[in-house]
């Protein structure tokens, strides 16, 4: 599916705009681009069809995620001292479907994560799902599918 | 790190690092202590290494860790498990790239040496190339086998030692845990779940078990989840009935939450503590739907009086020494596994309770993925103070660190020791089985 270029571009810079938001640090206007139901997924297999069955590294709806970055902004997780920084990378984006007011959008990514003295790397391929909604789009769902989402890790603290 | 020492510590020297009230940096920071207790801790007592569900049928297998070694526990063909040393007898190769699968016969793929599942070598290409007295009924040319496997219901454990006192025996009243959990099964029986986290922190592996059953610290490490839980509408999510909510919320429990909750010691190192969860589709006196046909299915089979005791069984963290962690209530269970003295990983495993409702399955994942997973907003916490314990201990100075708490009031008798909620019991109960093996 070839879209025309200007509608390619509006889902890029969607999606440029998500991964600002998460490496300054503006975890509420991150929160904002979902949708009062949105889901964020990061599964734990490789190919996992299944949240139920299966336990995911995140899978978290708005309500969730408000406590999640409420714990990023107010309070002073341990974990997140000091507060770490991440650089996202959002490349290979192709638009996979759009029909009326949604879009489907995947992606492969890489996320560096510095806090202190290390340094994490974090890297696989991502789809959003996007609804359209005031001359932007909300994200129903994204899936982040780490490439080692069933290795061994350790603690993450920004989302991807 | 690294602490320098001219010899491997002598059984004195060892006495010397864990007093009533006190522990020695050492016993977190020294290698050599490390490799003793690699020896005579992870050496000699029964370790846990697979769950039966993992391997139904012949040829089943799983890979795992037994102390410092890698190894694979299989299904032989006559049904009986075994425990192989993960590793080609021909030039050494290791054999198993996979944590799990089935397979009839294990082949190296260096030259092709072929072996059943209990180990035994089933042939050889080009044999005549092969010495007059080679055979493959010899075993050297067997893959190399753990002596003593030995299981509880289901529970697979292994033991390097040459001559271990029973599994039953050593597990003792902790059996308690596991027959619960099995109890819980409408059906009688459970399976390990196809779902896994494996945690990596930067610590030693005592402070895991230790944090595990650690009653006081919640309030504080788990704050910064706890106050924007409590600020968060309830029932807002539209996944988990508020479980995740409830999760946070639990570790924000105050001194008068305390009163109830007790710490149990055992000889040999095993301790358990009460639950504190109380909330929601936590607790079995909920009355939502899928907890009233589970009780419907339970009591089919236990009946009424049994159910309820069944259930009433109300232990949060319990703890196989050194290193199995079971919480039956909630069907989880964590395996840590030190890979050196500071650094050690963490297994998250959740089962299934045969014969409930499905929805019980489900809440036992989304149970896994809010306190086990590595983006845990809860767990993540805990192992960052692990990583700094560890970083702190990693320092020459102020070598001593205080378990006292509590130390007054604790209750001991010949079945083991008894703490309230704010005592640091389970460390020392832990640290004297700890001085005990290390000095046998």
């Amino acid at each position: 599916m070839t879209l025309p270029y200007e509608a390619q571009r509006e889902i890029e810079l969607f999606l440029l705009r998500e991964a600002k938001l998460l490496d300054t640090g503006d975890f509420e206007s991150w929160l904002a681009l979902y949708e009062p139901q949105g889901v964020y997924w990061m599964p734990s297999q490789p190919g996992q069809s299944d949240a139920k069955t299966v336990a995911s590294i995140i899978y978290e709806d708005h309500a969730i995620l408000a406590i999640r970055v409420r714990r990023l902004l107010d309070a002073r997780a341990l974990v997140l001292t000091p507060m770490p920084r991440t650089t996202h990378l959002i490349s290979n984006i192709e638009v996979t479907n759009s029909a009326g007011d949604e879009a489907t959008a995947e992606a492969a990514f890489i996320c560096v994560e510095h806090q202190g003295d290390q340094r994490h790397l974090y890297t696989g391929r991502q789809i959003h799902q996007l609804v359209r909604h005031n001359g932007s789009f909300r994200i129903s769902l994204k899936r982040v599918d780490l490439v080692d989402c069933d290795g061994r890790h350790v603690p993450m603290t920004i989302p991807i | 790190m690294t602490v320098v020492t001219n010899h491997p510590p002598s059984n004195d020297e060892i006495r010397t690092l864990v007093r009533p009230e006190h522990v020695h940096r050492r016993a977190y920071a020294d290698p050599e202590i490390f490799a003793i207790e690699q020896e005579r801790i992870f050496g000699r007592l029964w370790l846990y290494v697979a769950h039966d569900s993992q391997l139904r049928h012949p040829g089943d297998f799983v890979r795992t860790r037994l102390a410092q070694h890698e190894v694979m526990v299989t299904r032989n063909q006559d049904g009986k498990i075994y425990v192989l040393h993960n590793r080609c007898p021909h030039r050494g190769a290791r054999l198993c790239m996979v944590d799990r699968g089935s397979s009839r016969l294990f082949t190296c793929p260096y030259h092709a040496w072929v072996f059943r599942p209990d180990g035994s070598l089933s042939a050889v290409p080009h044999p005549q190339s092969y010495p007059a007295n080679f055979s493959v009924a010899d075993p050297e040319n067997h893959i190399q086998r753990v002596k003593n496997v030995d299981s509880y219901r289901g529970f697979v454990f292994a033991n390097l030692s040459d001559s271990p006192s029973p599994l039953v025996e050593f597990l003792g009243p902790m059996r308690d845990v596991i027959d619960n959990l099995i109890e819980r099964a409408p059906d009688g029986e459970i399976e390990i779940a196809d779902s896994t986290f494996t945690l990596e922190y930067h610590g030693n592996w005592k402070l895991h078990m230790e944090n595990a059953n650690d009653v006081f610290h919640p309030s504080f490490v788990h704050s910064s989840s706890v106050a924007p839980a409590r600020a968060a509408a309830g029932n807002a999510s539209i996944l988990d009935q508020d479980q995740t909510r409830e999760m946070l919320l639990a570790n924000g429990f105050s001194q008068t939450d305390w009163e109830g909750i007790q710490l149990t010691g055992l000889p040999g190192g095993h301790t358990f503590m009460t639950s504190f969860y109380k909330k929601g589709v936590l607790v079995h006196e909920q009355q939502d739907p899928v907890i009233q046909r589970y009780h419907a299915a339970l009591e089919q089979r236990l009946g009424s009086e049994r159910t309820v005791e069944v259930l009433e069984m109300n232990r949060f963290n319990n703890i196989i020494y050194p290193n199995l962690l079971i919480n039956a209530q909630h069907q989880q269970m964590r395996i840590t596994v030190p890979l050196s003295v500071d650094l050690t990983l963490v297994h998250v495993h959740c089962f299934r309770l045969k014969g409930a409702p499905e929805e019980m399955f489900h809440r036992a994942i989304r149970f896994l993925t809010t306190l086990g997973s590595p983006a845990s907003m809860i767990f993540s916490d805990d192992v960052e103070m692990l990583e700094r314990c560890q970083q702190g201990l990693a320092k020459q100075a102020g070598p001593w660190i205080n378990i006292a708490r509590g130390f007054d009031k604790d209750r001991r008798d010949s079945n083991g020791s008894i703490g309230g909620a704010a005592s640091e019991l389970p460390m020392r109960v832990q640290f004297e089985a700890w001085v005990n093996y290390l000095t046998q």
